[in-house]
């Protein structure tokens, strides 16, 4: 392919279900596209706080309706999410202030253990309804990760230390500095342009904006993995816009007077 | 295929524009799966009382994103959308309620226009050209005449309601009626998985089939 990968930078917190979903999606295809992911451990609580806003669970209804859109997300993207049982109290009340020093850690220590530890922290809370702030348990997921006792227990120490509390106060403002109002956020930097992308469904986007940024199409219809499309073969096949649709099929008529309130 | 299409019903407003991208899309794929698309023309600022929940441009950097959200998606999903500068101020504040009542006339009066008025007042709203929909000045001023009229408000408050059952925080949102399963879906960025829970080919939001059928 010869060209400079792309950066992407993932902005991602083990409290948020939707991270998760974002973070499998995206360590899937950094070995398919021509990009270099950058995982950075972010606090959501701090998002929120920063940026006015507050969990969607709060809302009551947003709070039923997560429930089913995880699941099926879950189903779809083959992601082992399952609600914890005391949802509110694991989200609200706990928290992950310590997980989230703890990843920081992992990045400044050991960068290439990072997205194992990141992993089996959400399979603790996320899949399996466990623990993640308590120090016993944050070793049990560096140590599932393939860390030694020694090297976790390391890190553990580092946790109450300045330089890490700096670490993830920055990364959080970094965040908030590319317009953050939630998490996951997906930051691309494409060769001209940086793009901020909420959520985790906008892979697809990702995909089109990866694609029509110089890299040879590797627009996947999938989470699960891509197929190579023509990029000629796509173009042809998406000229007719839904603008030429409306100019070939309506006449100038006198619907205006309702369109006046406008 | 010989069995029966799934009903999808569209919730939407012409005062949001996800609703216009999900529309786009599920225009364009209901003659490519076996779906019957039932539109609902509904009243936005009703699921946000209803709900407890607020327009999401209330808050400063959700209405910043939106921008560049709607942008990008105007490109990649190939709708015309141009977010209009007095948007947050002169448009939200106006609100679609005459709009609405009036696709809501439309569909129980002209069902088989309630797709091109609907894209009609959306290119009104959100984009810069200035085509009008086929039909009649007589039809317009007989509808226009309806909107106020105790059946129409009833029949727009009623699907309002109806979206509110289906628990609604919001617009766009797709039901989707599955034979044994009803699933709810917001936003314009459920399509893919749409697919998925149909067993249907997810083609991306343009997909080649396109059916110049407007």
């Amino acid at each position: 392919m010869g060209s400079v990968p792309r950066t992407l930078e993932l902005f991602y917190d083990v409290l948020s279900p939707y991270s998760w979903l974002a973070f499998e999606v995206l360590c899937r295809y950094k070995n398919i596209w021509n990009v270099s992911l950058q995982l950075q451990p972010t606090l959501i609580g701090g998002i929120m706080r920063d940026s006015g806003n507050q969990p969607p669970a709060m809302l009551p209804r947003k709070a039923v309706y997560m429930r089913s859109d995880v699941r099926l997300l879950s189903q779809h993207l083959q992601v082992p999410i399952h609600f914890p049982k005391d949802f509110f109290s694991v989200i609200l009340k706990k928290g992950s202030l310590t997980a989230m020093r703890f990843l920081t850690a992992v990045k400044m220590e050991h960068p290439e253990m990072l997205e194992k530890v990141s992993r089996e922290l959400w399979m603790r809370v996320w899949s399996r309804d466990e623990d993640i702030t308590e120090p016993p348990s944050i070793l049990a997921a560096a140590e599932k990760a393939g860390m030694s006792i020694e090297q976790a227990q390391e890190l553990l120490k580092r946790v109450s230390t300045p330089q890490v509390k700096n670490q993830l106060k920055e990364t959080t403002e970094a965040a908030c500095k590319y317009g953050a109002f939630g998490l996951p956020i997906t930051v691309a930097h494409l060769h001209d342009e940086t793009h901020m992308l909420f959520g985790s469904d906008r892979m697809e986007l990702l995909a089109y904006l990866l694609e029509s940024h110089g890299q040879r199409s590797l627009v996947g219809y999938g989470p699960h993995g891509c197929k190579e499309l023509d990029t000629t073969e796509a173009t042809q096949q998406q000229q007719q816009s839904l603008f030429s649709h409306v100019r070939r099929h309506i006449t100038r008529d006198a619907v205006a007077t309702t369109c006046r309130h406008f």
